[in-house]
């Protein structure tokens, strides 16, 4: 027990010997760093001097031991509230600081002066089992009430501070406040020894705890302007170092207890035991303790190792615009663990950054003219813009910018340059950790930056060239209506013809007198039998006129379900009486109950019309095209046979290439069957030639999944 | 005057049956075929003054069907009607060959068909 409290205290007074030490040496200029320094010193002398009251027995040192001990504990508090003073940067009550100093200096001469000290404490007594401990007098009581005003007053600058600041400062204060309550918890079990109540020895713990947040808070927020730069290992070596002394603790325990009275063999054989109990769970401690450094101390090199992996291969393969905008920042977002941020591109057009994609931005649709003084200064300088650095640096930051700034809910705002032109913008908010941009994180989003403006001006090209072949494809598509204008010619214009040439003989009839002799029942059926037909020729013409116009338009790009023979037929309607001039026979062969299927109804319309208008042309005259459908597993199967000519085998390997074409020139641009496989693929399916033989005729099948051309849109 | 013999070859119900409706009840000797073949039979059978026939049927060119109309003894006078329309060209080309006339489809007058049978019948 009193190995363990000794052991404990020396603990806690290297481990704020060593904070102390190292916050001073960091910047030995800075005044907040030697006050820091110095009351980790006087918090020494105060554990110390419990340590000394703890383990000898000599009156003369435990009197030494307690004077050492109030010198820590006087001093304590002024230096601690000075400490706040300068963290604050508080400029109000310096006087207030003198004043305490003073008051400080007279109770330090309590504290030594012989004389004085009996009113202070009477005499320190082996009071406790484990321990000497001061016996108070009144004045010790006085300076306890001091004590706590001192203490109070520094709680108060802290809370005060803690409140007003924003970021990453209130986070710092924050850690303050903890460090500084726990510490607090530590003195006051020191004080109950002297008012006779025991309280559990865990002081020197306490202060240990204290001492870890402080070099947490050191390490991870820099506290103090403290920028640790350390090896993984370091900290890792450290942690163990630690742990190690720790799980000592228990071991001397055994040693000290169990195996006391067996002498030394009894001292060996504990130390066996520890050794055993050691390198047992060395191994585990060990992956523990490289897990949390991973996870919390180094999780920044983490997250960019991520951060890289992820956009190198998830967004920036990305060739959809709007896709690779959000995902990236999602990404970002998740990633780095920011609160919002956003991607602006350029409109050439209106020659301003739009919002393309975002996350939490304060306002979605913030819109940065090219005259807008950031989008200056970064087409100029091609450099980023910190708003810390900013306000570090004091520079002015006019209205308009900072709206802007505040709309985006911007930290950092990062120009996307390509060949020299800012093409897009990249803002990124505060970091959910509340820490600031650091160069390591600029180091890893400035060439993200640039790659990521070569990846949008990728898929800004890729979404031209679809754009393009879609036009092509409608090019293609009146290029066809142009070569179908005879055979429309006559399914549109031929009713119409007869219904006119109908009515146009029996008022002719009439009027010539040709039905006088015939009555009015006669004639009444007469005109009931010339309107049926009439009707029947205007349904005709307006069912072709619907299915052209149909065909004609574009594609809507909606999946829907779709029954493959009314698709047939509707084509045919199209096409059919060309084949018939061609005396081109159509056999239609369709299983019974094929499922429908869910395409793009006017899409897959023309697939089946090129294919069958192909199979036309390539038969010329005479012969006969077999459409079949069946169904084989989860797929659909069209297939589309004409008895043509074949496709000569140096062909083949051409076959879906743009512009290649077998046909004379006139009769096709050949991008037909270049845009029947990417209509198909667009689907869902898959479009190959199943076989060819010159002279005999040419097979093609699609083919469609049925599992997922219902999920898909298309 | 006895009214013209005519024979009607289309390859489309309807228009024939329009055609017939309207120069049946003026009492012309009209006699349809839908299928080019069996149109010819049926010219070479009866005799017509005037051929009203289509261009573009399966089974039957323009250019054969006129110069075989034109070597039969007698000759009927071919009159085509038709949705064929390639700037004129085969219209000239058929007229110069020895057709009596071309007509459009549709038919933008049926009197005036009948005029121009009328005066094939009669010269």
């Amino acid at each position: 027990m009193i190995t363990i409290y000794r052991l404990s205290m020396i603990l806690a007074c290297v481990f704020n010997f060593i904070i102390g030490s190292f916050v001073y040496l960091k910047n030995k200029n800075e005044n907040i760093n030697r006050f820091f320094g110095l009351y980790c010193v006087i918090l020494t002398f105060w554990v110390f001097g419990c340590f000394i009251e703890s383990t000898f027995n000599d009156k003369f040192v435990i009197v030494l031991a307690d004077k050492l001990l109030y010198t820590g504990c006087i001093l304590a508090a002024p230096v601690y509230l000075n400490f706040c003073y300068l963290l604050t940067k508080k400029k109000d009550g310096i006087h207030l600081l003198k004043i305490t100093y003073l008051v400080t200096a007279l109770w330090l001469s309590f504290n030594y002066i012989g004389p004085l000290r009996k009113y202070f404490i009477i005499d320190v007594i082996h009071k406790y089992p484990f321990r000497y401990v001061a016996i108070p007098n009144f004045m010790w009581f006085v300076f306890i009430g001091w004590f706590n005003v001192l203490v109070i007053y520094s709680f108060m600058i802290l809370f005060l501070y803690f409140r007003n600041q924003t970021g990453h400062e209130k986070t710092k204060a924050k850690y303050m406040l903890i460090a500084f309550f726990v510490m607090i918890l530590a003195g006051s079990f020191y004080f109950l020894l002297l008012l006779n109540i025991v309280s559990p020895p865990i002081d020197p713990y306490l202060l240990i705890i204290y001492g870890s947040i402080m070099a947490y808070a050191i390490l991870r927020h820099q506290l103090m302007g403290i920028e640790v730069i350390i090896k993984k290992t370091l900290v890792f070596a450290g942690l163990l170092a630690s742990v190690f002394a720790i799980l000592v603790l228990p071991t001397l325990l055994i040693q000290e207890y169990i195996f006391r009275g067996a002498g030394a063999g009894g001292r060996l054989l504990g130390l066996a035991l520890s050794g055993v109990i050691i390198i047992l769970s060395l191994r585990r401690i060990e992956i523990f303790l490289m897990n949390i450094t991973d996870k919390y101390l180094f999780q920044k090199k983490y997250d960019y190792r991520e951060l890289l992996r992820t956009f190198t291969s998830e967004v920036l393969t990305v060739v959809n615009l709007d896709k690779l905008v959000n995902l990236t920042v999602d990404k970002l977002t998740d990633i780095v663990k920011i609160d919002s941020s956003a991607v602006l591109l350029l409109n050439e057009e209106k020659q301003q950054f739009d919002i393309v994609a975002s996350r939490n931005t304060k306002n979605p649709k913030v819109v940065l003219i090219r005259p807008d003084g950031i989008v200056t200064f970064l087409e100029q300088t091609h450099g980023y813009l910190l708003k810390k650095e900013l306000i570090e640096r004091r520079v002015y930051i006019p209205h308009s910018i900072q709206e802007i700034i505040d709309k985006l809910n911007a930290e950092l705002i990062i120009p996307m340059v390509l060949h020299s032109d800012v093409m897009g913008i990249l803002s990124l908010g505060k970091k959910k950790s509340d820490e600031d941009y650091t160069q390591d994180d600029l180091d890893i989003l400035l060439p993200l930056a640039r790659t990521l403006a070569i990846a949008i001006s990728n898929a800004r090209l890729f979404s031209e060239l679809g754009r393009a072949q879609a036009e092509a494809a409608q090019r293609e598509k009146m290029a066809v209506i142009g070569t179908l204008s005879a055979g429309i010619n006559h399914e549109i214009c031929n009713p119409l013809g007869i219904a006119r040439g109908q009515c146009e003989a029996f008022l002719l009839n009439v009027k010539d007198g040709l039905y006088n002799d015939k009555s009015s029942d006669e004639l009444l059926a007469k005109a009931k039998d010339i309107m049926a037909k009439v009707i029947k020729e205007t349904d005709r013409a307006t069912a072709i006129t619907k299915k052209l116009s149909s065909f004609a338009k574009p594609a809507k790009g909606e999946a829907e379900l779709v029954n493959i023979n009314k698709e047939i037929d509707d084509v045919l309607g199209l096409v059919g009486y060309e084949l018939k001039l061609d005396k081109i026979e159509f056999e239609k062969q369709i299983e019974k109950g094929l499922p429908d299927m869910f395409v793009d109804k006017k899409q897959l319309q023309e697939v089946l019309f090129n294919l069958i208008r192909n199979a036309g042309q390539a038969i010329g005259e005479k012969g006969k095209i077999t459409v079949t459908a069946r169904q084989d597993g989860r797929s659909v199967f069209i297939e589309i046979k004409d008895t043509g000519s074949g496709i000569p085998e140096d062909k083949l390997k051409e076959l879906f290439n743009p512009f290649f074409t077998t046909k004379e020139p006139g009769k096709g641009t050949g991008l037909g069957l270049f845009i029947v496989r990417q209509v198909v693929e667009k689907n869902g399916g898959k479009i190959y030639l199943k076989e060819t033989k010159m002279g005999e005729g040419t097979t093609f099948t699609v083919e469609f999944p049925l599992t997922e051309v219902r999920k898909s849109r298309v | 005057m006895p009214k013209a013999k005519i024979v009607a070859i289309d390859d489309e119900v309807e228009f024939i049956d329009m055609i017939k409706s309207y120069f049946e009840p003026r009492g012309y000797d009209i006699t349809v075929a839908i299928r080019g073949t069996k149109g010819i039979e049926i010219v070479k059978e009866k005799k017509p003054d005037v051929v009203l026939i289509d261009l573009k049927m399966p089974g039957i060119d323009g250019d054969e069907v006129l110069s075989l109309l034109k070597s039969m003894d007698p000759a009927p006078k071919v009159i085509f009607v038709t949705a064929y329309d390639d700037g004129g060209k085969t219209k000239a080309r058929l007229l110069k060959m020895g057709a009596y006339a071309y007509f459009d489809k549709p038919v933008a007058s049926l009197r005036e068909l009948e005029e121009t049978v009328n005066k094939a019948a009669n010269t």
